[in-house]
């Protein structure tokens, strides 16, 4: 899988220095685990930020920081079990909504990125969603399938950030249902009362 | 000559021998590279660690602190940091990155986990206080959607008692016509023109709004 739609260098920039909100950071991974060459964007960020932390100015640490440190090294590290499911598997999903004919909504419980929404929606084949605008910076990897805007087709691994002007009607593309990963920040406004009905019935 | 030359040099072998673990590390380790110290310290060797900790410890506090984290927060960050960097040693790879690198995710890390259970905290805490105010929702959004809550209702009161049912199970279930008919135990044409019939109505409904 190759993406063709990428995040911005400053979006890949802000998740290498740990400076996005978790939701959002959560959108871009699940882009760059599908996209070898952001994952080396990624890295190159972080090798500069590395290098960064090499010249920081050194500041006192405490006079038993060592002696604190090296008595716990001892210490048993919580077991994590390698876990290797899909990215979408692994997702903490709430209860499914279904919001229209072949169309639904889970949000992704991430109570950490409590400002923002993080959610799943599925499109069935042939879909059509709301013509909507953002109230806020929105960021979309689709995981599976693929759906088209005036912006062209994004397939699965592909990455989408939509801000307030941004106003769009995706359509699902080809023969599979399309299964994308939301963050937003606000609320969408779509348009037209049959819109907003679905738009308040899922809750994004 | 040549044997006290010899044996010069084995008595120094043998000093060097002698020295104590510890200058060791002082005198020698001051020489390593990062990467070098690393690869020791996933062997174990804890003064291999010392030496890491003395180079970076300090500019991982600097760090945290330029990132927002507060004086013992910045520390005990620092802490952590370094404490995971003995138990992650041996998933360092040389030839993938530099040590300045593998040290600078290991902190970043730190702050992205401990700004994830603040807000852990936090949202647990909105929940038990507040449970019926959602805190991620302005109050003009909440009354936006009491509003268009109400807006639905009242246009699905304008159908009849058959259209709603059909409209409830092809909307918000997902059901598809088929096994509406069959739940229903009605023709399929019949919940198709009920369903239509009933969108008609909505969308006029809406159009006048």
């Amino acid at each position: 899988m190759n993406p063709r739609h990428h995040p911005s260098p400053d979006i890949l920039a802000a998740y290498a220095a740990g400076a996005l909100d978790s939701g959002f950071a959560l959108v871009v991974g699940a882009h760059a685990e599908s996209c070898a060459a952001c994952r080396a964007k990624v890295a190159a960020f972080e090798a500069v930020s590395g290098a960064a932390l090499s010249e920081m100015p050194a500041v006192q640490v405490g006079s038993d920081a060592l002696s604190r440190v090296l008595a716990r090294l001892d210490e048993a590290p919580a077991a994590v079990e390698p876990d290797a499911r899909s990215f979408l598997e692994r997702l903490p999903l709430k209860a499914k909504r279904w919001v229209a004919p072949g169309v639904w909504v889970a949000p992704v419980d991430t109570p950490h990125a409590s400002e923002n929404r993080v959610y799943l929606l599925s499109v069935a084949k042939g879909g059509l969603t709301a013509r909507h605008e953002h109230t806020g910076a929105e960021f979309c990897t689709v995981l599976k399938g693929a759906y088209r805007d005036e912006l062209g087709v994004f397939a699965a691994g592909d990455f989408a950030a939509a801000y307030g002007a941004f106003n769009h009607q995706p359509v699902v593309h080809g023969d599979e249902d399309c299964v994308c990963l939301f963050a937003t920040e606000g609320r969408l406004k779509a348009q037209g009362l049959l819109g907003r009905l679905a738009f308040a019935w899922a809750d994004v | 000559m040549r044997a006290s030359v010899l044996s010069s040099g084995a008595v120094f072998a043998v000093s060097r021998v002698r020295r104590s673990r510890k200058a060791r590390a002082v005198h020698e380790m001051a020489a390593d590279s990062d990467e070098a110290l690393l690869a020791r310290v996933a062997q174990g060797d804890r003064e291999a660690f010392a030496a890491f900790f003395g180079r970076y410890a300090a500019k991982v506090k600097s760090y945290l602190i330029r990132l927002g984290a507060r004086g013992a927060q910045a520390e005990d960050l620092a802490q952590d940091a370094m404490v995971a960097v003995w138990r992650r040693a041996a998933s360092f790879d040389g030839a993938k990155a530099k040590a300045s690198t593998w040290m600078f995710v290991i902190a970043r890390n730190a702050w992205i986990d401990k700004l994830r259970r603040e807000k852990v905290e936090l949202a647990y805490r909105g929940f038990v206080e507040a449970p019926e105010e959602s805190e991620d929702e302005a109050p003009d959004d909440a009354a936006v959607r009491a509003q268009t809550r109400e807006q639905m209702r009242a246009a699905l009161s304008l159908l009849s008692e058959e259209q709603r049912q059909v409209v409830q199970l092809a909307f918000y279930e997902d059901s598809p016509h088929s096994e509406i008919a069959e739940r229903l135990d009605l023709p399929l044409g019949t919940v198709k023109s009920r369903l239509r019939l009933a969108l008609n109505k909505l969308r006029t409904h809406w159009e006048q709004l």
